[in-house]
């Protein structure tokens, strides 16, 4: 059942390239929807078929494949996966909806970004550790692609850069799972918690913390960030919602997968020093947020801070903690997303993203009143507004981080606050006050009265980001819709650490 | 390929307050000619007659049927209370009075020229006492709130009187801009040289009209603005309402920054430049914007031709409202032009040096105060405006 989650974005991208002529790119882009359809669908079939009531993994499925080097196709869902699987089949279908007028290869443009989400669903459902490895080093070059073929005018630097930072983030991760192999005395690269009997103490330190590093550049973690914002700045909106909406959870799925599900016992040594970064990464991005003066590079930032935040929950390791975690990376997915849709219809339309340069845009007649209103419910939903999903993922990591890390959730708090400081002064800017798409001329009394000619935004061209809005509400009006599909499978990732120091405590290993 | 925001925006010159002055002075129009801006200023103009018949008929009624009334629920119906009716009205299928009020409320507030002097002198005083003595004798509720407020009734009348009277003023300059419409059809007139001197000639013969005003109060009749009392069209109301709504108008939220404990408005009165010939019209539909509602008045009504060559240009009906708004601009620098024009104190052709110089003071004095106005709506640049679609394809 899970091999399809695969197969159909794998098929489709084949399809794509093996299409014979010249098709034009309005058919190549209603093949991807449609491909892309079929996945949300069978999506939600997997979503029916599975039991949330139940903690461990379901619907498995295993085919011996290399086995000398202990490379094995097994397939598995948690309500830790389940829901990053969910929203990759729905920004996938965002991203190719509002991937329009593209002229330059579109066939191979759509089927790359069907082998990016199936890539991303293969890496969401591996549950062997080179076959994660291999879905996750699978996206790399189609993104790398898809930014230095299709990104804006730096976009050779900026690739290069991603290319560099997560090839780094790549060969650090394999080369803890090796060194894991080696240590262990075995070739098994399943999922089993690696215990103090297996491996000491400063080897599992040594192990996990190139982990962290590797997943660290992908979250991406201060000081580990400054890939991030030169690729969303040069990427396609498209490419943008899809590396912030599903990419950058590919990080934190992995620290809490593998940093907390395989080394327990380290993870327990080490998570006051993660709450602390986690807490610089926090402050550290929302302050860069506030000097941005590209929209694009403000929404960049945010995701520094907002990723933070799972390091966070990620260190509590508490069962509340856990599940905000969850949370937090679901309703960053909605809530980037969104954003970059936005900024990239402001982009559009005003051939612009500069803070220094827009203002007005709710006109109601010339601006771009609806985006605007998106762009405001948006922002409030990022600051943790009450009644959508940043509300419910930040209060649930914080009051499940609160009580053993108190001062790292204070200022995880207050880098939070200061999400509102930075996308006030966006929203103040960019929607407030006379519309002007224009820098100050030296005649300000002649700048006040420019008459603006923007082109009006089409309804189709806010449906997508329509849509994401109103699972933003959604999810923050009934969270019980996510919190019942994965609370069964985060409480019993917190008694992982739980169990180990009992045991160790007990002097039993 | 981004657009480039240059592309997007536009805006006329600001001629400086000399060569105003000189055009003024020459005899010239302010408005650029060109065959759009006839058209605009017609079309507009004839849209703007008949709202303003709307509004005429609405103040008169107000001020004659809903006088001193402590509740006037149905103030707007024009005495039509059948259900249809009343279902359009709360339907919003119907014209925006509360515009009409707005701009005689800033006449009331401004209260510069001749009525406003009337409305606070003895004989105004004197017709109040007699009208509130009736009224209260019949009206309970009056009776008491008279004497705990008592200048509360005499500005209730004070605000029927310029209501009235600014219905009177608006019967007049209706049938005027649909007369120029009539003209303009039949081919008589062809250029904005022609549409000012129509108006200034419309102006001049309506200016001694008198403005009066009676309300009968329990079957007994009351001159609150009596014929004795000498007020006329021009001098009295047009002027005062030229000074309120055209120039001065009121800052309201959404087109200016409003923070007058700071001293962002003027504490000054008579320095307020915040009227029809100096508000931006790109706000236009925000919230709180007044003339949003005369614009969609004016759609409501808008002829045929000027609606398909706005549906021809930037967003077609998506941004109509602000293109009315800057057609209507350019629609009162004309009346504006024609009121200068009609009120100069001797022929522009004099050749007396003192006559001149007289002229001329007069003419340095409008150009002052209209430099700072949305002067830059003058210029002909609507032949030269492409659809935005097409304008930009190919680039976003």
């Amino acid at each position: 059942m899970l091999s399809l989650l695969l197969l159909i974005p794998f098929l489709g991208s084949l399809l794509l390239v093996l299409w014979p002529g010249q098709p034009a790119p309005g058919l190549m882009r209603k093949v991807a929807i449609l491909v892309l359809c079929l996945q949300v669908a069978w999506s939600g079939a997997v979503l029916l078929a599975f039991d949330p009531l139940q903690g461990g993994l379901q619907l498995q499925e295993t085919l011996p494949w290399i086995q000398g080097i202990g490379l094995t196709y097994s397939l598995a869902i948690d309500g830790l996966s389940l829901p990053l699987v969910l929203i990759n089949g729905a920004l996938s279908l965002v991203a190719v909806i509002c991937t329009r007028d593209i002229s330059q290869r579109p066939r191979v443009y759509f089927a790359l970004l069907l082998l990016i989400s199936a890539a991303v669903n293969g890496a969401f459902l591996a549950q062997n550790l080179l076959l994660f490895l291999l879905f996750y080093e699978l996206e790399l070059i189609p993104l790398w692609l898809l930014i230095s073929v299709w990104g804006g005018a730096g976009k050779a630097m900026a690739a290069t850069k991603f290319l560099i930072f997560t090839a780094v983030s790549g060969i650090l991760i394999l080369a803890t799972f090796l060194a894991l192999a080696v240590l262990r005395g075995s070739v098994d690269f399943s999922f089993l918690p690696v215990t103090s009997e297996q491996l000491g103490l400063s080897s599992q330190l040594s192990l996990l913390a190139m982990l962290l590093v590797g997943f660290g550049i992908k979250v991406p973690l201060v000081p580990f960030h400054s890939w991030l914002a030169d690729a969303h700045t040069q990427a396609s909106t498209p490419v943008s919602v899809l590396l912030a909406g599903v990419l950058l959870k590919l990080g934190t799925y992995g620290i809490l997968r593998f940093g907390l599900g395989l080394f327990p016992e380290a993870w327990a040594v080490m998570a006051p020093w993660l709450a602390i970064w986690a807490a610089v990464s926090v402050l550290y991005g929302s302050l860069a947020a506030i000097a941005q003066r590209d929209m694009k590079r403000m929404v960049a930032y945010s995701s520094v801070g907002h990723m933070g935040s799972i390091l966070l929950a990620a260190a509590a390791a508490t069962p509340v903690s856990l599940l905000g975690a969850e949370f937090q990376m679901v309703s960053h997915g909605l809530i980037s997303a969104l954003l970059f849709l936005l900024v990239g219809i402001v982009y559009r339309k005003t051939g612009t993203r500069d803070l220094e340069v827009l203002r007005g845009l709710l006109n109601p007649e010339r601006g771009l009143p609806f985006t605007g209103t998106l762009m405001i419910l948006g922002v409030m939903a990022s600051a943790g507004m009450p009644g959508m999903s940043g509300f419910i993922s930040e209060f649930l990591v914080f009051r499940g981080a609160m009580s053993p890390f108190p001062t790292a959730t204070l200022l995880c708090m207050v880098g939070s606050g200061l999400t509102a400081v930075y996308f006030l002064l966006l929203v103040n800017r960019v929607f407030f006050g006379r519309l002007a798409i224009t820098p100050t001329a030296p005649d300000p009394l002649r700048h006040s009265r420019l008459d603006i000619l923007l082109a009006p935004v089409a309804a189709r061209e806010t449906i997508p980001a329509t849509a994401l809005a109103m699972a933003v509400v959604v999810m923050g009006v009934v969270p019980a819709l996510l919190g019942t599909l994965s609370e069964s499978t985060t409480t019993a990732m917190a008694r992982i650490p739980a169990i180990v120091q009992a045991l160790a405590s007990q002097g039993v290993g | 390929m981004p657009v480039i925001p240059e592309l997007l925006t536009r805006s006329g010159g600001q001629p400086a307050a000399a060569e105003l002055e000189r055009r003024l002075l020459a005899g010239e129009t302010l408005l650029a000619d060109s065959p759009t801006h006839v058209m605009q200023v017609v079309d507009v103009l004839e849209s703007y007659g008949i709202v303003l018949d709307a509004y005429s008929r609405n103040l008169i009624y107000q001020a004659e049927q809903q006088f001193l009334n402590p509740f006037p629920v149905f103030k707007y119906l024009d005495g039509d209370h059948s259900p249809a009716k009343i279902w359009r009205h709360l339907n919003h299928d119907r014209i925006n009075f509360e515009y009409a009020e707005y701009c005689m409320r800033a006449m009331l507030w401004h209260g510069t020229g001749g009525l406003d002097a009337y409305l606070d002198g003895q004989p105004f005083h004197q017709s109040c006492e007699a009208i509130i003595r009736c009224k209260t004798q019949r009206d309970p509720l009056l009776a008491v709130l008279n004497p705990l407020f008592p200048e509360f009734l005499p500005e209730l009348i004070r605000t029927a009187a310029t209501t009235h009277a600014l219905g009177q003023f608006w019967r007049v300059m209706s049938d005027l801009f649909i007369d120029l419409a009539e003209a303009e059809h039949q081919g008589q007139l062809a250029s904005v040289e022609a549409i000012v001197e129509f108006i200034k000639d419309g102006l001049v013969a309506a200016a001694a009209n008198p403005i009066t005003y009676q309300v009968s109060v329990a079957g007994q009749p009351f001159w609150i603005l009596p014929p004795e009392a000498g007020l006329t069209f021009l001098v009295d109301v047009a002027v005062p309402y030229v000074e309120a709504v055209f120039l001065r108008g009121t800052p309201f939220l959404g087109t200016v920054s409003f923070n007058a404990q700071a001293q962002q408005i003027s504490p000054d009165q008579r320095a307020f430049a915040y009227g029809a010939l100096y508000a931006d019209p790109l706000p236009t539909m925000g919230a709180g914007i007044p003339p949003s509602l005369l614009m969609q008045d004016m759609f409501r009504h808008l002829p045929e031709r000027l609606h398909h060559w706005y549906q021809e240009q930037g967003r077609g009906e998506g941004d109509v409202r602000v293109k009315i708004c800057m057609s209507f601009q350019k629609a009162m620098f004309c009346v504006t032009n024609a009121a200068i024009r009609g009120t100069f104190p001797h022929p522009l052709s004099t050749a007396d040096a003192a006559e001149r110089s007289a002229n001329q003071a007069y003419a340095a004095a409008w150009a002052s105060r209209l430099s700072q106005a949305r002067t830059d709506c003058l210029d002909a640049l609507d032949d030269a405006m492409p659809r935005l679609e097409v304008a930009v394809a190919g680039q976003a």
